[in-house]
């Protein structure tokens, strides 16, 4: 399934939207006394064709397997939009995953 | 071996930071200090300069009183304002900001996320309306068991 799990859904012209990422997002307190590098998510952005509609840039104080929860607009968009999420980690790693949002017309 | 490499990216980090205003869209590249700030105060200085935020009603920080698990913290911030950016900080972590929101043309402010919060302490939201003038709202919560895993 990936390293992100997407779920959208428009209702009364408002489209919400809920996101759940699958990473350690490990804290450099954390990771010294692991012995490995921190690495936590540092940017993710939500796309819906070329538009944004959600950027976020975050620090090692997201929880693990952080969850994101947000709205936007539905003007403009038409059944069959798909949104696509991406993020990059500190470690210059990234992933994108998407999905049609669901009730649109 | 860590210190070299966490100044290391301190020295890349400065090196591409333009003098450009604030609607750079990753925080992260374009306002390093911000990340590195170790109170609330300098946090807010590093990423909005020298503006100073009105506490406001217009903005809604969502958060539970008491948080069981302090690595799973679920905080939602709501606001009507005409918002270019939305920035949230905490004072119990060392460093002192969580997250910014880049609030793209026509979008709604209502976003949730789980944040980690080593011990007790005040979440501050600061939002950026499109004139630059700041809004806070602040929430003070108890942690039952630290979040950053020590």
């Amino acid at each position: 399934m990936g390293k992100m799990k997407v779920k959208a859904k428009a209702k009364d012209g408002v489209v919400k939207a809920k996101i759940q990422a699958k990473h350690i997002m490990l804290p450099y307190d954390a990771a010294k006394k692991k012995g490995v590098d921190a690495n936590f998510i540092t940017h993710l952005v939500g796309k819906v064709g070329d538009k944004v509609v959600y950027e976020i840039s975050t620090s090692q104080f997201l929880s693990k397997d952080p969850l994101f929860k947000f709205e936007f607009k539905a003007d403009g968009l038409k059944d069959g939009d798909k949104l696509e999420m991406t993020w990059v980690d500190l470690s210059g790693a990234t992933e994108t995953a998407s999905k049609k949002i669901k009730g649109l017309k | 071996m860590d210190r070299r490499k966490f100044l290391g990216l301190g020295m890349a980090a400065l090196a591409l930071v333009p003098a450009t205003s604030l609607h750079a869209l990753d925080f992260r590249k374009e306002k390093p200090d911000a990340w590195t700030a170790h109170t609330v105060d300098d946090s807010i200085k590093a990423l909005y300069g020298d503006a100073k935020a009105t506490e406001s009603k217009d903005v809604t920080l969502k958060a539970p009183k008491v948080a069981s698990n302090g690595g799973a913290i679920p905080v939602t911030i709501k606001t009507s304002i005409d918002a270019k950016s939305v920035a949230m900080f905490q004072d119990s972590n060392p460093e002192s900001a969580v997250a910014v929101w880049t609030v793209p043309e026509g979008g709604t402010v209502s976003y949730t996320t789980k944040i980690k919060m080593k011990k007790s302490g005040t979440i501050t939201v600061i939002v950026e309306d499109k004139e630059g003038k700041l809004h806070s709202a602040t929430q003070t919560l108890e942690v039952a068991l630290g979040g950053c895993e020590g």
